[in-house]
């Protein structure tokens, strides 16, 4: 395990890095092609009253009018040397703007992310123990039906019937513990599907196989069988799924977010990149990379432990994919 | 399985449960208050006016807290009206009186100000608010700190030299031209006094709201950006502007500034008693409202009405009788009746009727489309046969710009469509977000006939300033040197030396400038619109129409 997977590891480090500098640099140009900048919209408030010579003036004294390869090169070894540097917005560093919101995304995204598992494990479960002709039909409709729906009509229904009808939480106090369920619930719903969609076939392609059928001639019963025989083979594909979703969490917390009033990453970034705030935006795009790339790490270096067939050859992790069964990648 | 239905019906029937306890409650609260009203009442002292946290919901929170970025935000105008003081208080009506600042003189040609202080006043970071820390304020007020992304006040006198320290308690304050706006000036939103060792931090650190030291009757507990500010009220307090009637410290235990975006939502939970006061209402809901019990407050600030000014550099606004025909066709009335309500006011001059030295205009707005359409024949626009007006092939256009910070804008324009549609004109409307319209629209910009203003001032003096491009002046009507006559009654306005001289002059510049059809008044603006729970009173709307609760109690009646 040692030799070819330090290589191995140290690789797809680097590979890492590239991808989350590359996302730096593209979001800087991205921004910075655009036309108007954070500072001169707020100049250019009639209410301030600046003329188009004062407003060039102060422009001019915070360098953002320098040649973009310039700005480009002191913004680049300033993320290098881990400074994120200040809003142009807010003139806050962008590290306490970020740690600001950090926690409440963070608490939305794990507390999803746990209910998704619940929800698709037991639909799934209940796909293998129902009658195939009451229940497990309209079960297996459940993960199409979820995704088809968006995320803010869930949102929105949500706060009519629990936050308005029941009175469950305030709808101007987000962060209350009930607010947070029900956001949490609106955004693991998608997420749940996309699990259970996989989990579901993979939880198929083990019940046929003969190991199955042996453990269910010995009499084993059904929850028995389905804890420890079915599921753990067949969750392989579902941390492939999982640790794609992860990303996606990230993105569809700024809909939930927005939806339910919640203050995190999501709607900071909303209020970036309405304003342009170039240094906010790249700090977030480099976050999600982080946080995409590092995921996609942990599920490589889950695998072997979830099925001791998985094996490093050379360099190349022969990860199965989320759309083939387990059973792919036994050697 | 019974347990689960017991508690579904217990959580489906207690937010009607709750509603009948507040109801009652309510109702007993106003019997109480019934058998104590009456001479008992009025002998009730401070002490029981004491206590009460009230939530304000917003629709925004502004960018930075930088105090010289942010002063005069719609919004972070709020926060700052409670947490900083000024050296004077200009009321509704713009009427100056002492606040920090006891009293002042100035000299005969009005170039030099002297202030005296009150004594004992500090801000809440212990540092004492002396005539050094008004000088750093005026300072900084003038020039800002550019290269550390600190912007100067824009409307500050651009006329300021410098202020000097003669004694502890008294600023002398010169000024290279006569300025008579500078003691107005010192009440509006955007002079605030600022603790001079916020003043010296970086703007990184003046960015965190927390850090910022004024010397008002409320400091910063909390806040979050893009969420919440809430205040709590300083105990030592003994300052307040002698003009609202009350010297010491507020009543109300803490403020909250809850941004919610969405407008519904905010009016509906000040309906739902989740909240005290919701900022920003639409009009068409407000009489519903009145007619619900809740307060309804839509003050005037002093500045400019909401109107055009015109580019008298395009075709065909360079036209005298054009620009005059666009003054005689609006229905300014129907505006009022259509999107808004009675609580918005005609315009009778370009600037608000509350501002001192605001002389009635309304002769020369009055609505009157046959002489619209005679001046439009004579300028030679002549119909067509889909009712627009052609000249030399040309179509008579006007394109409007849709004022991204005022929510109502949009309306009004299509209203003006409709209206200036029937004498011939085809109307453009277009709607950009904030950061394309800061780009594209400015006056008298290439492709910008009618550039519509919102704008708050204190002092009537610094309008023709503005108007034209004298002084750093912002040329409103593109009209450059060529207008002769409104650059000599510039000229002559800021000479002035005192108020009694420049009023005769004002009328005259007001009477020409709508005449000339340079300045196309819409309606009287109300930019700030309350929706507030009958428990709170007491509130009071300084002259930007700002809303301080300083004074303000709330009752248990509600909740």
């Amino acid at each position: 395990m040692n030799s070819p997977y330090l290589t191995y590891a140290g690789k797809r480090l680097a590979q890492a890095a590239i991808v989350i500098l590359l996302a730096y640099v593209f979001t800087f140009v991205v921004v910075s092609i655009l036309p108007g900048d954070p500072i001169t919209s707020v100049l250019r408030n009639p209410q301030n009253g600046f003329t188009e010579e004062e407003i060039a003036q102060i422009v001019a004294a915070q360098g953002i009018d320098r040649p973009v390869l310039e700005q480009l090169w002191s913004s680049l070894s300033g993320f290098l040397t881990g400074d994120l540097g200040l809003s142009m917005r807010s003139s806050r560093p962008v590290t306490t703007m970020i740690a600001e919101v950090l926690p409440s995304t963070l608490i939305l995204a794990t507390s999803a992310l746990a209910l998704a598992l619940v929800l698709a494990v037991v639909v799934a479960y209940g796909t293998q123990v129902l009658p195939k002709r009451y229940g497990q039909g309209l079960l297996r409709a459940f993960p199409s039906l979820f995704l088809s729906v968006p995320n803010f009509v869930i949102g929105l229904l949500l706060i009519h019937l629990f936050g308005f009808q029941l009175g469950l939480f305030r709808v101007i106090n987000p962060d209350s513990a009930w607010a947070t369920f029900f956001a949490a619930v609106t955004l693991a719903i998608p997420i749940s599907a996309q699990i259970a969609e996989v989990l579901i076939a993979s939880l198929d392609h083990e019940a046929g196989q003969d190991y199955i059928a042996v453990a269910r001639g010995r009499g084993l019963r059904q929850f028995h069988l389905f804890t420890r025989h079915l599921l753990k083979p067949s969750s392989l594909p579902v941390v492939t799924v999982i640790a794609l979703t992860i990303g996606e969490l990230l993105g569809g917390s700024l809909i939930t977010e927005t939806v339910f009033g919640r203050t995190g990453i999501g709607s900071l970034v909303q209020r970036s990149v309405s304003t342009q705030d170039l240094p906010v935006l790249q700090a977030v795009v480099s976050l999600a990379a982080v946080v995409f790339v590092l995921a996609n790490l942990i599920a490589d270096l889950v695998y072997p432990l979830l099925d001791p067939r998985v094996k490093l050859s050379g360099t190349r992790a022969l990860r199965p994919s989320a759309s083939k069964p387990a059973g792919a990648t036994s050697p | 399985m019974t347990d689960r239905a017991s508690l579904l019906s217990l959580t489906r029937f207690s937010p009607a449960r709750r509603r009948l306890l507040r109801a009652t409650s309510a109702m007993t609260a106003l019997a109480l208050l019934a058998t104590v009203a009456g001479p008992a009442a009025t002998f009730a002292n401070d002490a029981k006016k004491e206590g009460g946290d009230i939530t304000f919901l917003i629709d925004s929170l502004g960018d930075t807290w930088i105090p010289n970025n942010s002063a005069i935000s719609s919004f972070q105008g709020h926060i700052w009206g409670h947490v900083a003081d000024k050296l004077l208080y200009v009321d509704a009506d713009g009427k100056v009186s002492p606040w920090i600042a006891e009293r002042w003189e100035q000299n005969v040609d009005a170039t030099e100000f002297t202030l005296h202080l009150k004594p004992g006043v500090t801000f809440s970071d212990g540092t004492p608010l002396d005539a050094a820390a008004v000088v750093a304020n005026l300072d900084i007020w003038y020039a800002g700190r550019k290269k550390d992304g600190i912007n100067p006040i824009g409307l500050f006198p651009k006329t300021y030299e410098r202020a000097e320290a003669v004694d502890a308690a008294t600023v002398k304050v010169s000024f290279r031209k006569p300025t008579l706006g500078f003691i107005p000036t010192l009440g509006y939103h955007g002079s605030i006094l600022i603790s001079p060792k916020t003043l010296a931090q970086p703007a990184s650190e003046q960015a965190d709201l927390s850090r910022t030291a004024g010397s008002g009757p409320y400091i910063v507990e909390s806040w979050k950006e893009g969420d919440h500010v809430t205040l709590v009220k300083r105990k030592d307090y003994n300052w307040g502007p002698p003009a609202v009637g009350h010297t010491g410290p507020a009543f109300l235990d803490t403020i909250t500034y809850k941004l919610v975006t969405e407008p519904s939502l905010r009016v509906a939970s000040v309906q739902s008693g989740q909240a005290d006061v919701a900022y920003n209402a639409s009009p068409q809901e407000l009489s519903s409202l009145k007619d619900e019990g809740f307060t309804v407050a839509t003050p005037r600030y002093l500045g400019f009405v909401n109107g055009f000014a015109i580019n008298t550099k395009l075709a065909p606004y360079d036209d005298v009788k054009v620009r005059q025909a666009l003054q005689a066709g609006i229905n300014r009335q129907e505006i009022i009746d259509t999107v808004y309500t009675p609580d918005w006011k005609l315009a009778t001059s370009f600037i608000q009727s509350n501002v001192p030295g605001a002389t009635d205009q309304s002769d020369l707005l009055a609505y009157n489309p046959e002489k619209a359409e005679k001046l439009l024949d004579e300028a030679g626009w002549v119909k067509g046969a889909d009712g627009v007006r052609v000249k030399d092939g040309k179509p008579l256009l006007l394109t409007l710009h849709s004022n991204p910070y005022l929510a109502t804008s949009k309306a009004v324009d299509e209203l003006l469509s409709q209206q200036l549609g029937k004498i011939g004109w085809k109307v453009a409307i277009r709607a950009y977000d904030v950061v394309t319209f800061g780009e594209k629209v400015k006056f008298g910009g290439a492709a910008v006939p009618a550039y519509e203003v919102t704008r708050s001032f204190i002092d009537a003096g610094t309008v023709a300033g503005i108007l034209t491009n004298a002084n750093n002046g912002e040329n409103w009507f593109a009209l450059d040197e060529r207008d002769t006559t409104i650059n000599d009654l510039r000229d002559k306005i800021a000479g002035a030396s005192t108020i009694e001289a420049r009023l005769p002059l004002l009328n005259t510049l007001q009477k020409y400038v709508l005449e000339q059809g340079y300045f196309i008044p819409r309606t009287q603006i109300v930019q700030r619109v309350y929706v507030q729970s009958p428990a709170l009173k007491g509130e009071v709307y300084n002259g930007v129409a700002y809303a301080s609760y300083y004074t303000a109690t709330k009752s248990e009646v509600g909740q």
